[in-house]
């Protein structure tokens, strides 16, 4: 993709991958065993090199990267998790204080910096980002000056079916509209994310995923209404689960999600023909770190092409490395899949989550009336 | 809040003030303050993301007087008395025999308490198995309640049983059951005993546990979202939905004071049946 469509679509948002049942036992774990393997990792460093406090969506990073991090760097890494963008902000909007590294998206980001809770990015400390980052992935539009951020990965808000219980071959939001409203009524999730949903609608109505206008938003209301009672369950947190085991078969959804259930049953990812949500998540470090030493030193250790690659495995997101350095260590797989890394022509479609105050108003009363219907 | 001082109980021991301090101090800090910026919040106006100016704007108010807030309110009152009943109906006979008959209280007392060993998060996430429409008892009739406004019921009734059967059971309990041998000895039928003798004496109880259900319903929020698949809105749902995803905190905070003075109703209206229970056999 050239640095136009990126500029054109940036400025995206996701959310979180497994969910709110993962992101508790992770962190009970964390609170358990994570600091029983610290300890010993500590002893076996035999340094103090301090610790990192990861505030950062579930599951959303391979776990074979904290310990090889702590290997590399002596340092122990602390971890808590949110569900959304908004739940994070408004716990550090609350007064929250003390983590390291957080992973806001692109819209986030600007929020944050203008309420001040965020801290520059050291971009001396950073060798291996200035030698591995794609050219494209500097300068983005939510953070002109990349005073702020460093993307972690970027990808699409679209949706996902089992190919083996869905016989059709849904391509565009209109089809997979009609199919939740008809054949597979009661077994398709939506993400429970308001701009997420209501732009899909947007967007499938030819609208901006960003728009302001009152008309065009009440007819995006009355399709989530109209769909309403053929959700099974709102959620950005339990699809992919309840698609692996099939009691769902359809939902709107992230690719790296849609991918995660491909790698375990017959199931496809779907970048509508009409467009769709195109997000980057990066990484800030917040006001208040304790250590902003490690979280530079984390973000410098995932941005090496092979521990890169270990994350771009497991996450299935779009890595933001030069293409050439990921194809030596990022399975083919992965490298030619267009879900993960789409064509130009279908990110030419995209759009970045750039709702204005006003829209974020509006797209809050509709909610609640879609919540209510 | 009965703080208060050194009242002349008819007759009855004088107060010392300064025992009630403590608690004074801690509601004074940790209700009456939050209160009071709740209220602040509430008059105040959106602007932006997530600024806030403080002003005297009703805007938030006049908000809730659109339809979809009171249906809103409405669902949330219908959980909240289906939630009371359903856990009186259950409740009563269970205390009423444990208080009256069992032989084995203690044991069974420590069953009810039970289930607040665990977290009630863990305890919601359980009923998602058993709702499951795999589990062999719904499997073998093909039903399937998960995500369901039922499956909202089913949790409400499993969660708050203990809140109603603890403050029954205290109130049963304390019943000298020949009193009502006494109603029977005079001529009065078993039914009619229960209604005129035991009915008025467990009244506290009753009152107790049914705002111990009500009130903490009003604003239930863990069940709807994990048991309802996060599709029906409630009071509780909808002031979370201002605080942690549309970051309306005055909208949020117009709705929880209406809520407060909506309780404040109610449990003027509670109060005031309990004491006149009270005043009638006291």
């Amino acid at each position: 993709m050239n640095e136009h469509e990126i500029e054109d679509v940036l400025d995206g948002r996701r959310v979180d991958r497994k969910g709110f049942v993962a992101g508790t036992a992770a962190a009970v774990a964390a609170l358990g065993l994570g600091r029983f393997g610290a300890a010993d990792a500590l002893a076996a460093s035999g340094a103090e090199a301090g610790e990192l406090f990861y505030y950062n969506w579930a599951d959303y990073v391979n776990p074979k990267t904290y310990p090889a991090f702590t290997n590399a760097t002596g340092i122990k890494v602390k971890k808590d998790f949110y569900v959304s963008n908004e739940a994070m902000l408004a716990k550090l909007k609350g007064g929250a204080r003390g983590y390291d590294l957080i992973v806001p998206t692109g819209y986030m980001v600007s929020i944050l910096s203008q309420e001040k809770l965020l801290q520059p990015i050291q971009w001396s400390k950073l060798p291996t980002v200035k030698r591995n980052i794609n050219s494209k992935f500097r300068h983005l539009p939510f953070d002109r000056n990349d005073r702020f951020s460093v993307p972690k990965d970027w990808g699409t808000t679209g949706f996902m079916y089992r190919t083996d219980l869905v016989k059709e071959r849904p391509k565009t939001w209109r089809e997979f509209v009609n199919l939740t409203k008809g054949k597979y009524s009661g077994k398709v999730t939506v993400l429970d994310g308001i701009p997420e949903l209501i732009g899909s609608m947007l967007v499938m109505l030819g609208y901006s995923y960003n728009t302001d206008n009152p008309s065009q938003l009440d007819k995006a209301k009355q399709e989530l209404i109209a769909l309403k009672p053929h959700l099974r369950a709102i959620t950005s947190t339990e699809y992919k689960q309840q698609l692996i085991a099939g009691k769902i078969v359809m939902a709107l959804g992230w690719n790296g999600d849609g991918l995660a259930v491909a790698a375990k049953k017959p199931a496809a990812y779907v970048i509508p023909q009409e467009g769709a949500e195109f997000w980057v998540d990066s990484y800030a470090i917040p006001v208040g770190a304790k250590n902003p030493e490690a979280a530079h030193k984390w973000i410098d250790f995932v941005y090496a092409a092979r521990n890169n690659a270990v994350e771009t495995s497991y996450t299935y997101y779009g890595s933001p490395l030069k293409p050439a350095l990921l194809r030596g260590v990022l399975a083919k797989s992965i490298l030619n899949n267009p879900a993960v890394f789409p064509s130009s022509a279908v990110l030419a479609k995209l759009q970045a989550n750039q709702v204005t105050a006003r829209g974020t108003a509006l797209r809050n009363r509709i909610w609640t009336e879609f919540k209510n219907a | 809040m009965s703080g208060g001082g050194g009242r002349p109980g008819r007759g009855g021991p004088r107060y010392p003030a300064w025992l009630a301090l403590p608690a004074l101090g801690w509601y004074a800090a940790f209700f009456l303050a939050p209160l009071g910026f709740i209220a602040a919040y509430s008059f105040a106006e959106l602007s932006g993301f997530v600024g806030i100016d403080f002003s005297w704007n009703l805007d938030n108010y006049r908000y809730l007087w659109e339809p979809v807030y009171r249906d809103i309110f409405v669902r949330t009152l219908g959980l909240a008395s289906f939630g009371t009943a359903a856990t009186l109906l259950v409740g009563f006979p269970f205390a009423y025999w444990l208080a009256r008959y069992s032989r084995r209280r203690t044991l069974l007392l420590l069953l009810v308490i039970v289930p607040f060993w665990t977290s009630f998060l863990i305890r919601t996430y359980a009923w998602l198995i058993i709702l499951d429409p795999s589990f062999p008892v719904f499997r073998a009739f093909h039903i399937d309640l998960l995500y369901t406004t039922s499956a909202i019921y089913i949790g409400v009734v499993y969660n708050y049983l203990p809140l109603m059967v603890l403050p029954l059971y205290a109130a049963l309990e304390r019943i000298d059951w020949a009193l009502v041998e006494a109603a029977q000895d005079l001529g009065d039928s078993p039914l009619r005993a229960f209604r005129r003798v035991t009915l008025p004496l467990a009244l506290p109880g009753v009152v107790a546990g049914s705002l111990l259900v009500f009130i903490p319903l009003t604003g239930e929020y863990l069940i709807p979202a994990i048991l309802g698949g996060n599709k029906t809105a409630y009071t509780g749902t909808l002031i979370a939905q201002q605080f942690s995803e549309a970051h309306d905190w005055p909208l949020g905070s117009a709705i929880a004071m209406v809520v407060i003075a909506s309780m404040t109703v109610v449990l003027v209206a509670f109060s005031r049946i309990a004491a006149h229970g009270e005043a009638a056999h006291g």
